[in-house]
């Protein structure tokens, strides 16, 4: 079974470059990915556990990330979906990592990381989890 | 065969069939790398005069006249500086005040007021979509009494003011408000001089929303605006070309260039339409275009894209007064070209930057600050990159001659594969019927996306170095203090409940309804969209109106 990505930007954060860059890779990476365009957390979590995905990604380069991952995070315990991965890319100031990691948030990826390493993280956050016996081959990554 | 060219004096040089250049060739090209551009342009390790054939007088001329490659003005920069206009918005409309009138008091000539994601997009701080992005971004502003505040103690018929307003979902009611402010100052809106960016493209190609309008209406509603400041603001730009942003979110500098003369195409074709001949629209037209690093292909970049748009606003219009054909544009260092990694090192990057966008010979300039990559810029990074504008224009002596590159080999021999790519990319344009079906095919999208995946791939791949993200990446984190947008929403809850107060609900009413009826048949959107503003409708209530007759577009995207 492929790993499941969902990918959505909260509230009204309009940039796309980063999050369709990352869906587009995932795929190539043999990965099922859809892209969720902008959402409301409550929204995004409903989208997620119908594409029954393992993966969560939020992207925020708005600064918003300080409201909506924590609101998504509290949207996904309210749902039935903690097993749900969760990631964040975007613009992440260092000071707001740990409150957003306690919070629940599993791996955050800042400007400039390489698509391979996200691929590879997600891959072993999944594999952790005991989820889906991911069919993405790792050993060529770094 | 023998060429006349521009040698590096300018002077005209007759080279021979077998020249220094091609013997050198032979002799050491087999020793050198092949490279490209940015933009995948093949350059070779050494030019001579072939490289840079044409005609002087019909490629090059002086500036201030046609084609214009050297400069839209007869004098540039040694009559006139560049507008030095840093880019100021962030959290309420009190914050951002401070921050203007400081940029002002330590030397900026002109101002640029970015708004907020909600605002741009035409939401209300309070609306359940907007509160997350109250104030970041930009400054948040919900209405007239906003924008009074906004620019208060700022001389506005004096002071040129850019609004970075470029979703056409906001843009016409944010020009209202911004027209209602100065009315209640007491001025003439006839004596304001100014840029509302109101691009067609940042709408549905180049950004995202929950909403977005469909192209035919998004690009409607960009010529409402236009038409109605043709009309009535002699001094106003109505429309900047975000070439800027195209480039941002994946194109190339041809594509960028080429996305912006199609958008000014499909501009005067619209407001032909609408009676208006090509003089009186295209002379006020704008562009917004971005520096990135490469060099010597971005300041080809401007001068083919000065002649390019010459040459082709000439042949489809025909126009008669000179300025209908002049490409003016502001330059924004690159944002993108900035990085997390080693954040002081983007002072460096921006000043080269900065430097490619003078000897391109841009009107106004906005140096990006260094922590860019990390926050909204904190007041020291503001001056710093204003600092460095000064020291361009002080220090440097790069304003003693104008177009002080042209005529090296290299330069008119990038200008003019530039300017080639552009015509080609333009004619693929055309053959879908113009700018607003490519975006409607998703064509746009694609080019964008494709060089978006292209760019990261090269980066992470390592064949386009980045110091500090894949060379000399190990050093040391270096701690930059990130500067903390105050909170907004609770403030402008307040300033949105007043408004709410003391305004007639009933003509606010009556105002949204004609609106409405703007839009459906079809009359320009300004006028009502003045008088829903006077009346005091919110932002939101009017971008509304829009969303429910024509939101919803699902932006191919894929």
């Amino acid at each position: 079974m492929p790993i499941r990505v969902a990918i959505f930007k909260p509230g009204l954060d309009s940039h796309y470059r980063g999050a369709l860059t990352v869906t587009r890779y995932l795929v190539s990476r043999g990965m099922e990915v859809v892209y969720l365009g902008n959402q409301l957390p409550a929204a995004a979590v409903r989208a997620a556990l119908q594409e029954d995905v393992d993966v969560l990604g939020i992207s925020s380069l708005s600064g918003n990330h300080r409201e909506s991952v924590p609101a998504v995070l509290a949207e996904l315990r309210a749902q039935g979906g903690e097993d749900i991965v969760v990631i964040l890319g975007g613009i992440i100031p260092d000071v707001d990592r740990p409150m957003l990691l306690d919070a629940g948030v599993r791996r955050i990826f800042g400007p400039g990381t390489p698509l391979a390493h996200i691929a590879e993280k997600i891959t072993l956050l999944v594999r952790e989890r005991g989820g889906s016996a991911a069919s993405v081959p790792i050993g060529s990554l770094s | 065969m023998t060429s006349r060219i521009a040698g590096a004096s300018g002077a005209v040089v007759t080279e021979k069939a077998t020249s220094p250049v091609q013997r050198w060739r032979e002799q050491y090209g087999s020793e050198t790398m092949p490279a490209r551009t940015e933009a995948g342009i093949p350059v070779a390790p050494l030019y001579g005069p072939e490289a840079a054939a044409g005609d002087y007088e019909t490629d090059l001329g002086v500036p201030g006249s046609p084609p214009y490659t050297r400069g839209v003005y007869p004098t540039m920069y040694s009559g006139r500086a560049w507008s030095i206009r840093p880019l100021a918005g962030f959290g309420t409309v009190e914050d951002t005040n401070r921050r203007l009138r400081l940029l002002l008091a330590e030397g900026a000539t002109a101002i640029n007021t970015v708004f907020d994601y909600p605002t741009n997009r035409g939401y209300d701080s309070d609306d359940e979509w907007a509160r997350s992005d109250a104030g970041l971004g930009g400054v948040a502003v919900d209405s007239v009494d906003d924008m009074v505040d906004l620019y208060a103690g700022i001389p506005l018929d004096e002071v040129s003011v850019s609004l970075v307003l470029s979703h056409p979902v906001a843009a016409g009611a944010i020009l209202a408000m911004y027209l209602a402010a100065a009315r209640r100052r007491g001025l003439d809106p006839a004596q304001l001089s100014g840029t509302l960016q109101n691009d067609f493209m940042m709408e549905t190609v180049v950004l995202t929303a929950p909403s977005v309008l469909e192209p035919d209406f998004a690009f409607r509603l960009s010529m409402d605006v236009t038409e109605y400041c043709t009309r009535h603001l002699p001094r106003w730009h109505p429309v900047s070309f975000t070439g800027y942003n195209y480039r941002e979110a994946g194109a190339d500098a041809v594509l960028e260039v080429a996305l912006v003369v199609a958008n000014a195409v499909a501009t005067v074709q619209a407001m032909r339409a609408r009676g208006l001949p090509v003089d009186a629209v295209a002379r006020r037209l704008s562009a917004f275009f971005t520096a990135g690093s490469d060099l010597f292909e971005e300041v080809a970049k401007y001068r083919a894209a000065r002649r390019v748009y010459h040459e082709v606003l000439t042949d489809r219009f025909n126009p008669v007064d000179e300025r209908s054909t002049r490409l003016r544009f502001h330059v924004q260092t690159s944002g993108s070209a900035l990085t997390a990694a080693q954040p002081l090192n983007n002072i460096a990057r921006a000043a080269l930057h900065g430097l490619a966008a003078v000897l391109g010979g841009a009107q106004s300039l906005h140096v990006s600050a260094f922590d860019e990559a990390l926050c909204v810029p904190s007041e020291t990074a503001a001056l710093t990159a204003l600092r460095t504008q000064q020291i361009l224009l002080a220090e440097t002596g790069i304003t003693r001659s104008i177009d002080p590159l042209a005529g090296s080999y290299l330069v008119e021999h990038l200008t003019n594969q530039i300017d080639s790519r552009v015509r080609e990319t333009l004619a693929t344009i055309d053959e879908m019927g113009g700018l607003v079906e490519a975006v409607n095919l998703g064509w746009v999208h694609a080019q964008i996306l494709d060089g978006a995946c292209q760019a990261t791939a090269d980066i992470d791949e390592g064949r386009r170095p980045v110091v500090g993200v894949n060379l000399s990446a190990n050093q040391a984190p270096t701690a930059v203090e990130t500067f903390d947008v105050p909170e907004t929403l609770p403030r402008q809850r307040e300033r949105l409940t007043r408004v709410r107060s003391r305004r007639g609900n009933a003509a606010v009413t009556a105002a949204l309804h004609h609106l409405d009826q703007c839009v459906v048949d079809g009359t320009n959107t300004i006028p009502a969209l003045i008088a829903a503003a006077e009346a005091g409708a919110t932002l939101g209530q009017c971008c509304d109106v829009f969303r429910t007759r024509h939101g919803g577009w699902r932006q191919p995207l894929r």
